[in-house]
């Protein structure tokens, strides 16, 4: 088994099937493509307290600055506080339901190429069941936990979300990326609710999703240990 | 590709930069937590989404979130918090960055350094100073770096051989503490000790770094 260069990285995992749920397609590629969103929220987080800091009541103590998908500079919270109860939040939810295409695993048909500052797809594939879309299904994440069978070991976690085509077309993915949510609220308010694109690949290979066919796609983060 | 590194100044001198390695469970473990979170929950809602299993420096395990929010109190009172903390202040030895005089070879499972060296001034302690972070991005090569300084105030030398990295989970509303749990989430020995003599002063930077 290969040794890990980098301390974390990614794999992205794609399996098509056809009508019949046979396997037409499959593939497995390293990805190449954390964002500058993603290093932001690390940023954000390395800034955040972890105690409370009176003079930031009514205010986020920690924020990061990222690139929403529209292309606008927004500020996602990762600590904060606020003088009413059941405050509370998240910095990089992923775990989208089904139909959400705004967040989670979200995949396109766009073959611009990759470059940090990258904030959306190319050409993102929308959910929905007319010409072009696809159906997207419930995010799930599984903690698959440390793998000690590899020098240094690994400790992986994957992110996976499936595809149904209910179009008469084919519809073919060129690219897969994971978007994130921040989301703050409070008794009297959603105060913070902002998207952003934390990885983004053009795969080497496209996959080609037949009409009453699937697609399912994994992205596994994998943590160099030791 | 993501990669980090481990940078060590003696009184304003670089004598050691490597390739961290050396993340543990509890930095994939809070991870999860954060990522599997869903955003999105009605105003009313109140306790955790999204949790992890962590251990604690005393070895014990307990959960921590990535997504929570506070109890409802009838009273306007000052509540949130954080899933992942780092930035402590000057003389908090508890969480952020902290170094050791132990040199236990670094282990996915470790939850705490092999021997810290607290925060004071007499023989054998370093004085902890506050956290800087600072930030470079563009397309191709972006950077972010968490730093601590740390002095020695005693009339004794200190060998640091080990550094660590400490989060803080931290949930509250008003005094009510709902949540508040330190743990380890890297640890690097050192390949050789550095010596820190009395008034001198010691810099670790961790940095993680982004390219194409």
């Amino acid at each position: 088994m290969s040794q890990p260069l980098n301390p974390m990285r990614g794999f992205i995992e794609i399996e098509v099937r056809d009508r019949e749920g046979r396997v037409i397609q499959r593939g497995r590629h390293e990805m190449k493509s954390f964002t500058n969103n993603f290093l932001k929220i690390l940023e954000g987080f390395f800034n955040s307290y972890g105690n409370y800091p009176s003079e930031y009541v009514a205010k986020p103590a920690s924020k990061a600055t990222v690139v929403a998908p529209d292309g606008t500079s927004k500020d996602a919270w990762t600590e904060a506080y606020y003088d009413y109860h059941r405050c509370g939040g998240v910095a990089m939810a992923t775990r989208a339901g089904a139909g959400v295409d705004s967040y989670g695993i979200v995949v396109g048909s766009g073959t611009t190429p990759f470059n940090l500052n990258n904030y959306a797809l190319a050409t993102k594939i929308a959910h929905g069941t007319g010409a072009g879309q696809l159906n997207y299904d419930v995010m799930s994440l599984d903690d698959l936990g440390l793998d000690t069978s590899v020098s240094p070991p690994v400790y992986r976690v994957r992110l996976m979300r499936g595809f149904k085509n209910l179009t008469s077309s084919t519809i073919t993915i060129t690219e897969v990326s994971v978007i994130a949510r921040a989301y703050w609220k409070y008794t009297g308010g959603v105060v913070n609710d902002v998207l952003f694109l934390i990885a983004r690949d053009v795969l080497p290979t496209s996959y080609t999703v037949p009409a009453g066919g699937s697609a399912s796609v994994a992205v596994v983060i994998e943590v160099a240990m030791g | 590709m993501i990669r980090a590194e481990v940078v060590v100044e003696l009184d304003g001198r670089e004598v050691y930069r490597g390739e961290s390695k050396s993340f543990v469970q509890n930095f994939s473990k809070i991870l999860f937590a954060i990522l599997n979170g869903t955003g999105g929950v009605g105003l009313a809602y109140e306790g955790p989404v999204s949790s992890a299993v962590v251990q604690k420096p005393d070895g014990a395990t307990t959960t921590v979130y990535g997504e929570y929010y506070t109890k409802y109190t009838p009273s306007a009172i000052t509540s949130g918090g954080t899933a992942m903390g780092f930035k402590a202040g000057a003389g908090e030895d508890a969480w952020g960055i902290l170094v050791g005089s132990g040199s236990d070879p670094v282990s996915p499972t470790q939850y705490n350094l092999s021997a810290k060296i607290p925060h004071g001034t007499d023989p054998g302690k370093l004085y902890y100073d506050v956290h800087t972070v600072t930030s470079s991005y563009s397309d191709t090569s972006s950077y972010v770096e968490i730093a601590r300084s740390f002095i020695n105030k005693s009339s004794q030398p200190v060998t640091v051989r080990e550094v660590g990295l400490f989060a803080r989970n931290r949930y509250q509303r008003a005094d009510a503490i709902e949540v508040d749990v330190i743990f380890m989430v890297a640890r690097d020995v050192l390949p050789n000790p550095v010596t820190v003599n009395p008034l001198g002063s010691l810099l670790i930077r961790y940095r993680v770094i982004l390219t194409t």
